[in-house]
């Protein structure tokens, strides 16, 4: 007896249910602003794609991260692509959170019953700003180093935790090469795997509670649909 | 207890009439199961936590450097030109703990850096908003990150820094000078008072009557203290 490829991986997995189902799904009258979200998921996966990439030839050290970052720019076959995208997708990535809260926030999605969907939303957004601060330092020019120490010095005048902050930061009392390589890992590796499981769990209750609609037209999915 | 059956229907009509109270097997097995994985748990996990946050709690250790002959630091008469000296801050981190002092030469003589006639008066570059690198300039020093200003005491004239420049303690050793440690400063009831170095931003001086600061109240600095080890005699 023959079977389709999708037959085989269905009675062995049961994942093409599974992603029909996530894929599939009733949803009112939407507009372009409910593609923001996609779009954000599809610059994180751009941001991870391109950050893995840079990340097997990037050097984080004082002595090598700068020489490696203009290896990659001038000297690789396409360096200078893979670092493009993951530093204008950095400043997409921002800009794409911002409207899409903004959306959230204008429709009153984070009501009830989403109330969960906005806080993991907003780790992620804190995440995403860490992304921001930890990666500037990697470029290891004198712009990235004053401009950390500026931030790392802004953490440090926090109420009472903020000198812990900053020498946590720094991985010492002072900007060492432990510190680029303290910046490295939260970049590539704490810090991501934290927004992974977050949009994880925020993607689950969008499916789950399913897409907001107009605020104020509650009949309005039968009536267009 | 010879007469007890051992099938599980049967157990229930023997069972002591005390069950509610006692723990069953799957209670037992399910503490257990969450106990160990505690254990465990804290086993890795409490060496990993100490491993993140030890640098926390580590200091600032200043070892003496030479900047070079006393020559390099001449007085220019009427005018207030400091020259800039660099040096590595930390031997073991040359790349990153690159520091620059600015040397001004007061004209006089005296050697002894907290005699009011001291020979020199050495700021540190770091801004006390938030640690760009201070300029000199005729009037003091500048700031090119946001603006800060300070006269040539090293004292905020305008700006964000919430104090003075650091400064340095010094010596001169066979005609060299050579730095010995530092110190954040800051005025109290007027005068020039030395404190263990802090870092920019945050304030060496308890918030408080007399010393008005902001609006935050002392509790929220409780690291911010006038215990400070050894403080040489004000200025």
């Amino acid at each position: 007896m023959v079977i389709g490829a999708e037959d085989w991986v269905e009675y062995r997995t049961g994942f093409p249910t599974l992603v029909r189902s996530f894929l599939f799904r009733k949803v009112p009258p939407t507009g372009w602003f409910h593609t923001l979200g996609s779009s954000l998921l599809t610059v994180f996966i751009l941001q991870a794609t391109t950050g893995m990439l840079l990340a097997m030839t990037y050097d984080p050290s004082p002595s090598g991260a700068y020489e490696s970052i203009r290896y990659i720019t001038d000297v690789q076959t396409l360096g200078w692509l893979m670092r493009g995208m993951h530093k204008w997708g950095a400043s997409m990535m921002v800009i794409l959170l911002f409207l899409h809260m903004g959306r959230t926030f204008f429709y009153g999605a984070y009501k009830y019953p989403r109330e969960m969907t906005w806080l993991t939303g907003a780790i992620i957004f804190l995440s995403v700003m860490g992304m921001g601060l930890t990666g500037y330092l990697l470029v290891w020019d004198q712009r990235a180093y004053w401009a950390s120490v500026v931030a790392v010095n802004i953490n440090g005048t926090a109420p009472v935790l903020g000198p812990f902050i900053s020498k946590f930061l720094l991985s010492g009392p002072i900007f060492g090469a432990q510190t680029i390589s303290r910046f490295y890992a939260l970049h590539m590796l704490l810090i991501p795997g934290l927004i992974g499981a977050m949009i994880f769990v925020h993607m689950w209750l969008v499916v789950r509670l399913g897409v907001t609609p107009w605020p104020g037209r509650p009949a309005a999915a039968e009536d267009d649909a | 207890m010879a007469d007890s059956p051992a099938g599980s229907h049967a157990h229930a009509h023997t069972a002591p009439h005390d069950i509610d109270s006692a723990v069953t097997r799957s209670q037992f097995l399910t503490l257990s199961t969450v106990g160990l994985g505690a254990m465990i748990g804290a086993v890795i996990g409490v060496p990993a936590t100490a491993y993140v946050l030890a640098p926390v709690f580590d200091e600032v250790k200043f070892e003496p450097v030479n900047i070079g002959p006393i020559s390099k630091f001449a007085a220019t008469a009427g005018q207030f030109k400091p020259i800039p000296a660099t040096f590595v801050e930390d031997q073991s981190l040359p790349e990153t703990s690159a520091a620059l002092a600015w040397v001004h030469n007061t004209g006089k003589q005296n050697t002894d850096w907290l005699a009011s006639d001291a020979m020199f008066v050495v700021f540190s570059n770091r801004c006390m908003h938030l640690g760009c690198p201070v300029a000199a300039t005729s009037l003091g020093f500048a700031c090119p990150c946001h603006g800060g200003q300070y006269d040539t005491d090293g004292k905020r004239t305008a700006g964000p820094p919430i104090r003075p420049l650091d400064r340095y303690e010094w010596k001169v050793d066979n005609d060299s000078l050579v730095l010995t440690n530092r110190w954040s400063v800051d005025f109290v009831d007027g005068k020039l008072t030395y404190f263990p170095v802090k870092m920019p931003g945050q304030p060496v001086v308890v918030p408080g009557p007399g010393v008005v600061q902001d609006n935050v109240p002392d509790v929220l600095y409780p690291n911010v203290t006038y215990e400070h080890g050894p403080v040489p005699k004000a200025q």
